[in-house]
């Protein structure tokens, strides 16, 4: 790890690595990505990346060339509950199918503890399958995105009847941290992203498995308050492009008994804030966005609702983010609502779990 | 695949409701055919087929559904419609299906009808109203003699404008304990048969000018409206921009039935002119600001226990006014958005806002209006300062 320690401090400020990306002959647009290390003052060494304080503003994919419909289905307009993942020792791509069953045998030995005399074949209460989600990648580095789903029969149901996915998860990393990818040992698989959707037991039964497995730790990713604020400049900057209907944003004020404020802002009016907040910055539209931009447009809203009812927004959390682009939850729950951004937002997210890597 | 199990006379029916549609067919889903007790069973067609018609057991159904288990004894006993016998007959710690299998055994044997259950639901609902979305009108203009209503005067002239109006709906009215008209009406589309199960509710407050209703459909609600007019004696009715799931915190807003602090001349009590010296080392500093927060707090929105209102929005439509932000402020047109407040008990989270700061004092008069106009809808733009309906 000293290696992408030095590395990043190395670096001149100025310049932000773009790199050579193998253009697809089916992408319709530039793509967009997110600098490398940012300067945010800190002492250095305390953990390896910061938070970028500059992103390029995100432009909308048509990824269904190359993502396959069905895999898009299952990622997009679901919520997902987020998680961080250390490094995976010795996982290997290609054993996918024996990794299935080993899983569906630990959730089966799992849920026999304690139990009674079970009937029938406890192998086929649960059966789970892995499968590599071709497509997400966006670098060479990138490992491929591994879906993992566990499908039961429903109680009392018949023989014949088809197996039903009670739980869903993935594994991810999309545009990851290249010194931090190339500074792994050779053994090691980098997939910081998990998310997860279904039932909380399997959930936990899926994380002790890959942990004992594969020796990583999981830890939850909240999505913190200056996260939420990007996104949701992010999102408002996407409504030039894609129609996000309205900005929401859901905020808890200390008070007793708690008060919740949700904030709902026309389409129109916000993306005439954010192009004023950026306009004053001197900023043409191509040019990256600053976190200070995020801020004044946020401080815009906050100010509007305190003329208007003097309380102070600021006073409160952020919870809740979300448009018709998706929504994001400070309890890291996310949910992408439109294909077009799926690679930019999982880059987001990617970036964030790599913060919150203990190593 | 429900239709199987109905009865021949719903079948007929060219317009089922959708409401009791929807929920056969969620009863149907959950019903699995290899489990013990099949759908037949849950719907009670193994039963004779006594005298209960199907709108009937329906309603009682649902009725028993809905009513908790610890309620349902006392609100039978009210009811009165089943003798004390019948009533030790029924077992309570069953399920709660088993228990309407017995209860439409009695109501066989007693012989009761759709009009006999609706009682029950009414019953049940006046004691506890704080379950349905409420939404409340104020009539203007009283007439001579508006003030003069009482509640026989109230039932015949309802019922006459009613009549003239419509012609197929069945009314219940009752009077409350505390001085409270409760209304409950069933409409029928047409000529066809009533329909029990959506039933609109009206409260009134006798000599008061305002009335709560829940339940009810847009179609329906230009007619109820005009009948509720006429029959208090008034010439116009407005939606008061107030509504919420509990009555009775709606009600207390409007009626002003709460602790209030009445604007005086002297707001603390006046100081001694010899007053010993206080330790200063123990005062706190923020004693002074904080005591004047809460005191403007109080102002604002009262200072004994507040009525339990649960949600405000404003919809917001003024220009975007900040003077570091010019390109905004130029800007002609408003800058739409909107807030909704929600707590378990807003005027108490506003009121501890004021009083702690994160609401700036002296409290907003958009926050404030809340209670001094109970309402709590609001259309703000830039010509009236104020609300405006």
């Amino acid at each position: 790890m000293d290696k992408s320690r030095t590395s990043v401090t190395s670096t001149p400020i100025s310049s932000v690595s773009t790199r050579r990306i193998r253009r697809r002959s089916f992408r319709q647009s530039t793509r967009s990505h997110f600098g490398v290390a940012s300067r945010l003052g800190l002492t250095p060494g305390q953990t390896t990346h910061r938070f970028n304080t500059s992103r390029k503003a995100p432009k909308p994919q048509n990824i269904t060339e190359k993502v396959s419909p069905e895999h898009l289905a299952l990622l997009v307009k679901t919520e997902w509950h987020l998680c961080y993942v250390t490094p995976l020792y010795r996982f290997r791509h290609t054993q996918l199918k024996s990794y299935a069953r080993q899983l569906s045998a630990f959730i089966a030995a799992e849920k026999q503890q304690g139990l009674g005399v079970e009937v029938g074949g406890l192998q086929d209460t649960f059966k789970v399958s892995m499968s590599v989600l071709q497509g997400l990648a966006e670098t060479n580095d990138d490992p491929e995105t591994v879906l993992i789903q566990v499908q039961s029969r429903p109680a009392f149901a018949r023989q014949d009847e088809p197996l039903k996915t009670v739980w869903s998860g993935w594994l991810s990393c999309i545009n990851g941290n290249p010194e931090y990818l190339h500074s792994l040992p050779k053994d090691f698989t980098c997939l910081p992203l998990f998310g997860s959707r279904g039932l909380e037991g399997l959930s936990s039964l899926v994380k002790s498995w890959l942990r004992s497995t594969f020796d990583c730790f999981f830890g939850p990713l909240d999505i913190n308050q200056t996260t939420l604020r990007w996104l949701a400049a992010l999102w408002t900057n996407c409504h030039m492009e894609s129609n996000i209907q309205h900005l929401k944003m859901q905020w808890t004020l200390p008070a007793a008994p708690p008060l919740h404020v949700a904030y709902t802002v026309n389409s129109g009016d916000a993306l005439a804030l954010w192009r004023s907040v950026r306009k004053s910055r001197g900023a043409d539209e191509e040019a990256c966005i600053e976190i200070e931009e995020v801020t004044s447009f946020m401080e815009g809203l906050t100010s509007h609702f305190y003329r208007h009812f003097g309380v102070d927004l600021s006073a409160g959390d952020l919870n809740q983010v979300s448009t018709a682009l998706g929504s994001a939850k400070v309890k890291g729950r996310m949910k992408i609502s439109s294909s077009r951004y799926l690679i930019s937002t999982l880059s987001l997210l990617t970036e964030c779990a790599f913060l919150k890597i203990p190593i | 695949m429900g239709s199987v199990l109905l009865s021949s006379d719903w079948l007929i029916r060219p317009r089922p409701e959708r409401r009791f549609v929807l929920k056969f067919s969620v009863a149907s889903a959950s019903a699995k055919p290899n489990k013990s007790r099949s759908l037949v069973d849950v719907l009670g067609l193994n039963l004779p087929s006594g005298n209960m018609d199907d709108p009937a057991k329906f309603l009682l159904r649902r009725l028993v559904r809905r009513i908790p288990a610890q309620m349902l004894k006392a609100t039978l006993e009210k009811w009165g419609r089943l003798n004390a016998e019948q009533r030790e007959s029924l077992n309570f710690s069953q399920s709660k299906w088993a228990l309407t299998q017995e209860l439409e055994a009695l109501c066989e044997e007693s012989r009761l009808t759709v009009k006999h259950i609706a009682e029950l639901e009414m019953i049940y609902i006046t004691e506890n109203p704080n379950q349905m979305m409420w939404h409340a009108f104020q009539l203007l203009d009283p007439e001579d003699g508006a003030l003069a209503v009482e509640l026989m005067q109230f039932k015949e002239l309802f019922k006459c404008h009613l009549r003239e109006l419509v012609r197929n709906v069945s009314v219940k009215i009752k009077k409350h304990t505390d001085e409270a008209v409760w209304i409950r009406m069933s409409w029928g589309e047409g000529f066809s048969r009533l329909s029990h199960l959506n039933a609109t509710y009206v409260v009134h407050y006798l000599q008061t000018p305002y009335v709560f209703v829940s339940g009810l459909s847009p179609k329906n609600k230009p007619l109820l409206l005009q009948v509720l007019t006429l029959s208090t004696k008034h010439e116009r009715i407005k939606d008061a921009n107030l509504s919420g799931r509990k009555l009775t915190a709606i009600r207390d807003l409007l009626l002003r039935q709460y602790e209030h602090v009445f604007p005086t001349k002297y707001p603390s009590p006046l100081t001694e002119r010899n007053q010993s010296v206080s330790n200063l080392h123990t005062e706190k500093e923020q004693a002074e600001a904080s005591a004047k927060r809460h005191q403007m707090a109080g102002q604002a929105f009262g200072n004994g226990v507040l009525p339990a209102l649960q949600s405000a929005v404003y919809k917001l439509e003024t220009k975007f006014k900040d003077p570091t932000n010019q390109t905004m402020t130029e800007q002609d047109e408003p800058f739409r958005c909107v807030v909704k407040f929600s707590s378990t008990n807003l005027l108490e989270s506003l009121r501890h806002c004021a009083s702690s700061g994160i609401a700036s004092t002296p409290v907003a008069p958009l926050l404030s209006s809340i209670p001094l106009k109970g309402r709590n809808y609001f259309v703000i733009t830039d010509k009236s300062p104020s609300a405006n309906s």
